[in-house]
């Protein structure tokens, strides 16, 4: 708060309702983002109707992990510079790229203010017959890959993204829509079982040269016949 | 020691939208440390005459920015010329809460009636995030009831049933939860009014 005109910085915010990993994923054709649908309170799993995956314009889609009032905030502000752009009436629009530089700036600038927007943000798009898979996280850390994950998921799916990309360019391709789809959701489940503070409702968000095709909430079927066996 | 505890509204509240309005219900425990301060607090406060916001965390902030937002909605509401939307509270309250979020601590429901959109309840967790739902339980006592809620909760409840689950859900959490207790304060907001009713003692279910 103020104290007598000394301004005090917020130091180190702590993120209240989060949500957990987000999945990105190319393949031919475009790229597919995949995120469960639920805002954690620490433990408790208290909004289980969040959508995390926003369509940004005809050409990108982003997911967020981490606070979810910041994304909320985000989400104002790309929504904006989105009507804004289309009151330009030039024809153009954001490219992917463009989203995510944006906003890598923005989010290293609020680092460097020591008041991060605690979030880390996966960008997918197709452009210019492009397509595009971006990264940025709080600190302003940001790369592009074939296969992304946040959270958890860099932990136990960039693994499995991984192994089956490479696999796919021993053949010299992507894997197809289809093989995505059931990869992300065979992750999905993976951190289902695994991550303490996911859900078993997700979305899928798919990007190709048609268009945003967002999907959900739909429900994964978890195997517990293991139990069994034990 | 307790005049170092900053006096809290550890508390249950609860909305619930109906076809044609909604239910809300709060205890009425306010607590400064284990001392209860006030235990006839009135934590269900109107914004407007259909608007009302369910207060928990602490009680100084959240009388400051509700009394703000009072401020700002009756403003509005004489340059719209008409009623002003249940969004349009639980947006300010919103954007009081995320703007302020290190210096507050506060947890807000935000539940009322407009004649465009019905009966709606937003909820404000800390943190600043806006959500609509069909049904929110905020503060300290709504940890214990969150088995019971999703047991129990069934979508499209007459306005009765919605008092009965707010009055039943409260009275689990205050049992429960040292920082909420007292009596049960519900309120109904419809298009004809607000009809506010007090639970205590026996009345408790």
């Amino acid at each position: 708060g103020t104290q007598s005109g000394v301004t005090t910085i917020s130091v180190c915010r702590s993120p209240m309702v989060t949500g957990t990993s987000v999945l990105g994923l190319k393949f031919s054709g475009g790229v597919m983002l995949a995120a469960d649908t639920v805002g954690s309170f620490g433990s408790l799993a208290r909004f289980r109707g969040i959508s995390r995956l926003l369509k940004v314009n005809d050409s990108t889609v982003i997911g967020a992990s981490g606070d979810l009032a910041d994304f909320q905030h985000l989400r104002q502000l790309l929504e904006q510079m989105v009507i804004d752009e289309e009151l330009l009436g030039d024809g153009h629009s954001y490219s992917p790229r463009a989203l995510h530089s944006w906003l890598t700036r923005v989010l290293y600038n609020r680092r460097s203010k020591i008041n991060p927007l605690w979030n880390t943000v996966l960008i997918a798009g197709v452009y210019g017959g492009e397509s595009f898979l971006g990264y940025v996280d709080m600190l302003g850390v940001a790369y592009e890959a074939q296969s992304l994950a946040t959270g958890f998921g860099a932990y136990l799916a960039q693994p499995l993204l991984r192994a089956e990309l490479e696999r796919e360019q021993d053949r010299d391709r992507l894997p197809t829509q289809e093989e995505a789809r059931e990869l992300l959701e065979r992750c999905l489940k993976v951190l289902y079982y695994r991550d303490a503070r996911s859900f078993n409702r997700y979305e899928v968000a798919t990007v190709t040269e048609k268009g945003v095709e967002l999907e959900g909430p739909l429900t994964l079927e978890a195997n517990w016949d293991i139990a069994h066996v034990v | 020691e307790w005049t170092a505890e900053p006096v809290s509204t550890g508390t249950t509240i609860m909305a619930v939208e109906f076809d044609g309005g909604v239910v809300i219900g709060a205890d009425s425990r306010t607590t400064t440390g284990a001392y209860i301060a006030n235990r006839v607090t009135d934590k269900l406060t109107p914004v407007h005459d259909r608007i009302f916001c369910c207060r928990s965390g602490s009680a100084a902030d959240t009388q400051a920015v509700a009394d703000a937002v009072a401020y700002q909605l009756a403003f509005h509401s004489v340059e719209l010329e008409e009623p002003p939307r249940v969004r349009t509270a639980a947006r300010l309250f919103q954007q009081s809460c995320y703007r302020y979020r290190e210096e507050l601590s506060a947890g807000i429901i935000v539940a009322g009636w407009d004649p465009r959109r019905g009966g709606q309840v937003y909820v404000v967790p800390m943190g600043g995030l806006l959500l609509r739902q069909p049904f929110a339980v905020g503060g300290s006592g709504s940890s214990y009831i969150y088995g019971f809620l999703d047991a129990t909760f069934q979508p499209g409840m007459s306005r009765s049933q919605c008092q009965e689950f707010v009055a039943r859900a409260l009275a689990l959490a205050m049992v429960r939860d040292g920082s909420s207790g007292g009596v049960i304060r519900l309120a109904a907001i419809t298009e004809d009014g607000v009809e506010r009713t007090v639970l205590a003692g026996s009345d408790l279910p």
